[in-house]
């Protein structure tokens, strides 16, 4: 079976691999790149925990080949911040509790990037449009609504 | 039908970066090659096994397949992203292209999916397809034997097929000016946000005070191709408007449709909403035609 060569930009980071045609950004991520915090829920477009940044926009990684992926750059959760420089957003997720489980967190935080990128003072309405792409079973939506606007105002001031 | 959420099959893959290698290599593979832009429907079929390309060749590479222009009317280019194409279309005369797009995904699906990729792939609910039918969209094709531009009510042949040769590429979607007076909406019925649906209509029209000169009509989900209601059309255009012609015409508009029943609705739920959806739709597009919102 012919392998291909793949070469991407992983949270800055330059990196390659042999991948399949048929191996989709989701499993390479997971399996060959070790980006774990891409999680894999429903793989088949639905459910968005497995939103990452293609080249700066929310992109499901399950309807993604990673040939599809070739000579971009990918942003996980862990590109956004890190434990010891979180960005706004994720210290905003914890202050609000809005990590109930945890699953959806990575996609949420991916997505409202994106949201925040675009556009950087977001009403409710467009913040709900932002994340409507990601499903969380825990929150109910409130506490995430919440905290992505505080970290809105308060990269504002 | 069981979404194994795995890609099973094996298959060649290609990232060409012109047309002219994109129509050699679908010639060189043959049938069992497809074009993938975004994937977004694609993959999925792939995982659900009703399609097993030996051969996914990538246009998203290709050069001049992505552009939005005015030009006697809006040329897209068939690899444009939904997200550029919605973007583009938020509050312009193609208003009711930008709801259809708004309704048929979330951001990561506008982020990836292409308007060329929502008609190629050919559903019966595709949610473009009703607006550009009443744009009187004409859609450019390019294969071995050069290029063909069409209607794209001739395009659609049955569900998830087309008249495209395994060697050809759609290249451009071709909007008509809408012109002074004119108004449009859609709109569509299904279970949750960003669900395939129901029924989608979208109604374009012209108004010159109470008379309407120009209609058409278009719905998804309830035929086996995205289909134009003429005779409704007719009986529309020219005509005074007032609430019981309109209420008549919604009546035609249940007893064209051929829709079936599905895990989504029956035949006889989609007739009736699909004569409430036009009416709601063609009452929307009126108030547009003099500068109204809703």
């Amino acid at each position: 079976m012919a392998t291909y060569k793949l070469e991407l930009k992983l949270n800055g980071e330059k990196l390659s691999a042999q991948v399949l045609a048929h191996e989709n950004l989701l499993s390479v991520m997971r399996n060959k790149l070790g980006a774990k915090e891409v999680k894999n829920g429903c793989n088949k477009g639905d459910c968005g925990a497995c939103a990452v940044l293609l080249d700066g926009k929310a992109v499901n990684a399950c309807l993604t080949l990673a040939l599809q992926a070739n000579g971009k750059e990918v942003t996980t959760v862990k590109g956004i911040g890190t434990e010891d420089q979180p960005h706004p957003l994720q210290e905003s997720f914890v202050r609000h509790g809005a990590i109930q489980c945890g699953f959806c967190t990575p996609g949420m935080i991916v997505s409202s990037k994106a949201l925040l990128d675009t556009i950087p003072n977001p009403d409710r309405r467009q913040i709900r449009e932002g994340i409507s792409g990601n499903l969380c079973r825990c929150t109910g939506y409130n506490k995430i609504v919440e905290a992505i606007e505080d970290a809105a105002l308060k990269r504002k001031s | 039908m069981i979404n194994t959420r795995i890609l099973t099959q094996e298959f060649d893959y290609f990232a060409p970066e012109s047309i002219k290698q994109v129509v050699e290599l679908l010639e060189r593979h043959g049938e069992g090659a497809r074009v993938i832009a975004g994937g977004t429907d694609l993959i999925n079929q792939m995982k659900e096994e009703k399609m097993s390309p030996s051969c996914l060749v990538n246009i998203m590479n290709v050069k001049g397949l992505r552009y939005i222009k005015e030009d006697e009317g809006l040329r897209i280019g068939a690899a444009t992203k939904l997200r550029d194409v919605r973007a583009y279309c938020f509050k312009s005369r193609y208003v009711a292209l930008y709801e259809a797009i708004s309704s048929l995904g979330k951001p990561q699906v506008w982020n990836m999916g292409t308007i060329g990729g929502n008609l190629c792939n050919a559903s019966p609910a595709a949610d473009t397809a009703p607006p550009l039918l009443v744009f009187k969209a004409r859609v450019k094709l390019v294969g071995k034997d050069g290029e063909r531009e069409l209607l794209l009510e001739d395009f659609f042949t049955g569900v998830n097929s087309t008249v495209l040769q395994p060697t050809e590429l759609m290249v451009e979607i071709h909007l008509d000016p809408p012109g002074d007076g004119a108004g449009n909406a859609f709109l569509k019925v299904a279970r949750v946000g960003a669900d395939i649906s129901k029924v989608s209509c979208a109604v374009f029209l012209k108004r010159q005070g109470r008379t309407c000169t120009e209609c058409r009509v278009a719905l998804g989900a309830v035929a086996p191709v995205p289909m134009r209601v003429k005779v409704v059309e007719e009986m529309i255009e020219g005509r005074e408007i007032e609430e019981s012609l309109v209420a008549k015409a919604s009546e035609i508009v249940s007893e064209e449709v051929k829709p079936i029943d599905d895990i989504r609705s029956s035949a006889e739920y989609r007739r009736q909403v699909a004569a409430v959806t036009f009416r709601d739709v063609f009452w929307k597009a009126w108030d547009r035609a003099i500068g109204g919102k809703n």
